[in-house]
């Protein structure tokens, strides 16, 4: 299948892999995985104290479109407030990268991402 | 009629796939296209059909997953959206180790060895939830079919992660 000219960017030059300390109380962060395609993503957010994203990291074994969604929202959620980048939807990261009807799946698992690490720093921050 | 029906087999997880693909070839001859050489159209098309779903049913049964998957939907669990994405940390956490123990092996010292490390590390984690699926769906209540359920969602992550495995060994084989 063609991948779009954004998403062969991306996973060619994906932007921010890495991994932060999931045990930081600063750090959020987020797996989600597809059972249908066996992909799993890491997505990880530095949070400031006035709820800032300072600095996001991922990490996706997966397919093209996969890579290209997590690594376009770690672009986007940067300097956003988390209640911001919560309202991150799946249509707008499939938009961006022109995916196809068949990859939509890999955006809606960048935005479960992004909600599972919000979950994280919410339930880190109540302890 | 189901597809263990079909091949007159217990509903069971666990299956003799010996007699299965005998029976499977038995039923198969029943609509072989010669046997209806001189049938009318009409009866040539539906053995046809027939033969198709027979290779369904065998495909399904055959594989343990699917024959899981089958099982469990007959019993009418409601299986989760293929789409819908999992959130087990831990499980995901696991999954992404054992990603990177396999990116690992190229670049190790000794590649079969780690090749084969891989392999029995991965053969030993599916088999534990495999038998834990296994036991689960014999139970059948719907806790246990929903535990089935998830460690089969589980266990499609191993099927992928063999996969990959399958196409390094083919490109370390090229190399």
């Amino acid at each position: 299948m063609a991948y779009s000219e954004k998403v062969l960017d991306h996973y060619e030059n994906p932007r921010n892999v890495g991994s932060m300390d999931k045990n930081d109380p600063s750090v959020a962060t987020g797996m989600v995985g597809a059972p249908a395609c066996g992909d799993v993503m890491k997505l990880q957010l530095r949070i400031s104290e006035d709820g800032i994203i300072e600095d996001a990291k991922f990490k996706t074994y997966g397919c093209g479109s996969a890579i290209a969604s997590s690594s376009l929202v770690t672009e986007w959620v940067k300097g956003k407030s988390i209640e911001e980048a919560g309202q991150i939807k799946n249509t707008a990261i499939a938009e961006e990268l022109a995916l196809p009807p068949v990859k939509i799946h890999c955006s809606i698992l960048a935005e479960d991402a992004i909600k599972a690490a919000i979950e994280d720093y919410k339930s880190k921050q109540s302890k | 009629m189901n597809y263990f029906q079909l091949f007159n087999i217990e509903v069971s997880f666990d299956v003799d796939l010996q007699q299965l693909s005998l029976n499977y070839q038995t039923l198969q001859k029943t609509v072989h296209p010669d046997k209806f050489a001189h049938a009318s159209e009409q009866e040539q098309r539906i053995a046809v059909q027939k033969s198709a779903h027979i290779n369904d049913a065998y495909q399904t049964l055959k594989n343990p997953l699917q024959r899981a998957q089958y099982i469990l939907v007959q019993r009418g669990v409601a299986m989760p959206n293929e789409q819908h994405s999992f959130q087990d940390t831990s499980f995901l956490m696991r999954q992404m180790d054992l990603r990177e123990m396999l990116e690992d092996v190229r670049h190790s010292g000794d590649v079969d060895a780690a090749l084969l490390e891989v392999q029995s590390v991965l053969s030993t984690e599916y088999l534990q939830l495999s038998q834990l699926m296994r036991t689960q769906l014999s139970e059948n209540n719907a806790a246990s079919n929903s535990a089935a359920c998830d460690n089969l969602r589980k266990l499609k992550f191993y099927q992928k992660l063999n996969v990959e495995v399958d196409r390094l060994e083919d490109s370390l084989l090229d190399d």
